[in-house]
């Protein structure tokens, strides 16, 4: 087991290393001119680029400018812009010069609203997309079971931005039957932040539920054929007992490996959600960010979004061998 | 086993069973797995209804310019006199402007609907097309080559499947359009022509990866069977064994996976283009024709909806058919 989850640890590592790598050579190693980028097209005067350029380091060597990247992840590092120096504390991952303001903070601004959003998003899925999938497998091939699966395939047909575009133009604008998308600080007043919330997290979720609905169910009817599925039903058990704890609890594994990726592939994608919804999160931050060139910023949230993503694939990982013991660790 | 015509030679009958078999109609047997596929899926009503969609939505790309002839419109001109001083459209449907005219600008909305199916199909063909390609060499390479090779391919696979792809395809434009001079020092039409590239070039990038692990996985198992065996034995060039012993039998997951790209790729440009990282001006497509839309959709439903309905439709048709064709070769998957 220790042997199994050192080698996950090694090879994920590895992922985000090369990731970093990768992200790092995109940005300022390839034929891009993030000084001028950063200088702006109109007013930049000669003197204003050089000066952005040696604040960034950007006239030292790449394996230089790399080596203190990485090191300002894990110790910080100090920016001076125009004789102001400011510190940009430990996990730093570079400074924003168009918002004069470290990278992680801004990160960290907008990570509420897209944790939120994905915690609502992921109680919707595993309830009302588990509870529909098996009921449907219970009654596999029934007219439900079958009209219901016919109507998640065409539903998750439809681009998610399509359906969450139509609801919020004409359910929350037009016709104003459910309260439009707004972030408000759960701190600051619960009820106005679960409201602005609400159709954001019904439409996410619903539509999501779709493919959960398909995933469980399907799941489901293979466990439901099992042997020991029916000895359990011969000792003479509750159809309850037999269906919530004997059936749901081999049935999910699947569902939760595809849970754990798809939860932290929203952390990064939620972006047609908050787009959409006026929610100001990390797919807003970087749209914002792009079209003000803005590459300190946009690259620190890819990072940030595949270490999120890297990190579940290896809990998922770890997680299956130990709910499932079936699982060889090789 | 009778052989085609009365006069054959002898030397055919004395070896019945030699290298072509006989098929003819008559024969139930000898069908090959994609013939009973298809078979199955030209019964499928779905599937033949949701086909003759996609061929239409294929058609009206293809003929675009004609369809936009035969209106008699342009879909660049503006036609600044059918709006009134807010903006809006001041015509509706007419037989000039079959679908009205676009607000503000005054564009014909039918002549850049037929041309804004043409980027969703292209680019969502080619990416498929690059996106199969790739990734059926390098399954068939991880699969059959092991070793280093293996690995090398397999962490490559686990490396792309990993990245936040929708993020990394935000975070490319920038970075194209700068290598290339910035988007200040580009003219609309090279920085709509870089997009289209940098599409293909995202789309196909993570897509080869979820195949050849799916292709991998197959050549693990085929290659141990006792035709590849054979083929070896007999001293066969690897070249040959992958591709004239392995890759037809691969026909099935190549099929499906490309099937099931073509929606999502097709999804995923216009949902880039209404983020406004895709497409841009002066190429037409539905998404950012949404994108822009929304602002008039109380206004001009119109305008906003002839998009949708595209897409929708489209993506809809081609996604019940990737699903029928899934089904078509492996049935088990509906039960």
């Amino acid at each position: 087991m220790l042997y199994f989850v050192a080698r996950r640890m090694v090879s994920a590592l590895s992922v985000v290393l090369v990731t970093l790598i990768a992200t790092f050579a995109l940005f300022f190693v390839a034929p891009t001119d993030p000084a001028g980028a950063i200088c702006g097209e109109r007013n930049c005067t000669q003197q204003r680029y050089n000066e952005i350029k040696a604040n960034l380091h950007l006239d030292r060597p790449k394996v230089q400018q790399f080596a203190e990247y990485t090191a300002g992840i894990f110790t910080g590092r100090d920016f001076t812009t125009s004789g102001v120096t400011q510190h940009c504390a430990a996990p730093c991952l570079g400074f924003s010069f168009k918002n004069d303001r470290p990278v992680t903070e801004m990160l960290k601004s907008r990570l509420p609203v897209t944790v939120s959003l994905v915690a609502g998003y992921a109680v919707l899925v595993l309830t009302i997309g588990v509870f529909v999938g098996s009921m449907a497998a219970k009654r596999r091939g029934t007219l439900g079971d079958r009209g219901l699966m016919t109507s998640t395939l065409v539903v998750s047909s439809v681009p998610y931005y399509i359906v969450a575009l139509m609801v919020a133009l004409y359910l929350t604008i037009l016709y104003p039957i459910l309260p439009r998308g707004e972030w408000h600080p759960p701190s600051e007043n619960i009820g106005k932040w679960f409201a602005g919330l609400l159709t954001p997290w019904l439409v996410l979720g619903i539509y999501s539920c779709t493919s959960y609905a398909r995933y469980s169910r399907g799941s489901m009817v293979e466990t439901l054929s099992e042997d020991y599925i029916r000895t359990a039903r011969a000792k003479g058990l509750s159809d309850r007992v037999v269906t919530y704890k004997h059936a749901l609890r081999s049935g999910l594994i699947p569902v939760i490996t595809i849970f754990g990726l798809d939860v932290a592939t929203s952390l990064g994608g939620a972006i047609f959600t908050e787009k959409i919804f006026g929610l100001p999160g990390l797919g807003v931050l970087v749209l914002d960010s792009l079209n003000s060139y803005d590459l300190p910023v946009i690259m620190g949230t890819v990072l940030v979004a595949s270490v999120i993503l890297v990190a579940m694939n290896f809990l998922v990982d770890i997680s299956y061998s130990l709910i499932d013991p079936r699982v060889r660790l090789t | 086993m009778s052989i085609g015509s009365p006069g054959s030679t002898v030397g055919v009958e004395d070896h019945p069973a030699s290298a072509e078999p006989v098929r003819t109609a008559a024969t139930p047997h000898g069908k090959s797995p994609s013939r009973i596929a298809f078979d199955r899926l030209r019964k499928d009503k779905v599937a033949v209804t949701c086909a003759s969609i996609v061929v239409f939505f294929i058609l009206i790309a293809v003929f675009a310019p004609l369809l936009a002839k035969l209106e008699g419109q342009n879909y660049s001109t503006f036609h600044t006199d059918l709006v009134d001083e807010f903006g809006y459209p001041t015509i509706s449907f007419s037989p000039d402007h079959w679908f009205g005219v676009e607000p503000k600008t005054g564009r014909d909305s039918f002549a850049r609907w037929v041309y804004g199916a043409r980027p969703s199909l292209i680019i969502a063909f080619l990416a498929t097309l690059f996106g199969t390609v790739v990734g059926v060499v390098m399954g068939l390479l991880a699969g059959f080559l092991g070793g280093w090779v293996d690995r090398v391919i397999s962490w490559l696979v686990d490396f792309v499947l990993s990245l936040p792809y929708l993020l990394f395809a935000i975070a490319l434009v920038p970075i194209v359009e700068s290598m290339r001079g910035g988007s200040f020092n580009l003219t609309p039409q090279e920085q709509a022509q870089i997009r289209f590239y940098v599409l293909i070039f995202v789309l196909s990038f993570f897509g080869w990866a979820g195949l050849a692990r799916i292709i991998r996985g197959e050549v693990l198992s085929l290659r141990e069977r006792e035709f590849v065996l054979a083929a070896k034995a007999i001293g066969v060039p690897t070249r040959q064994v992958l591709f004239k012993e392995l890759l037809p039998n691969l026909v099935a997951p190549i099929v499906i996976s490309a099937s099931l790209s073509l929606p999502a790729y097709v999804t995923a440009e216009a949902g880039l283009s209404f983020l406004g990282v895709g497409l841009v001006e002066p190429i037409p497509s539905w998404g950012q024709t949404i994108a822009v839309a929304t602002n008039w959709f109380k206004a001009d439903p119109l305008y906003l909806w002839l998009p949708v309905i595209g897409i929708t439709v489209l993506v809809l048709s081609l996604a019940l058919l990737g699903d029928a064709i899934r089904d078509a070769f492996d049935p088990k998957t509906r039960r």
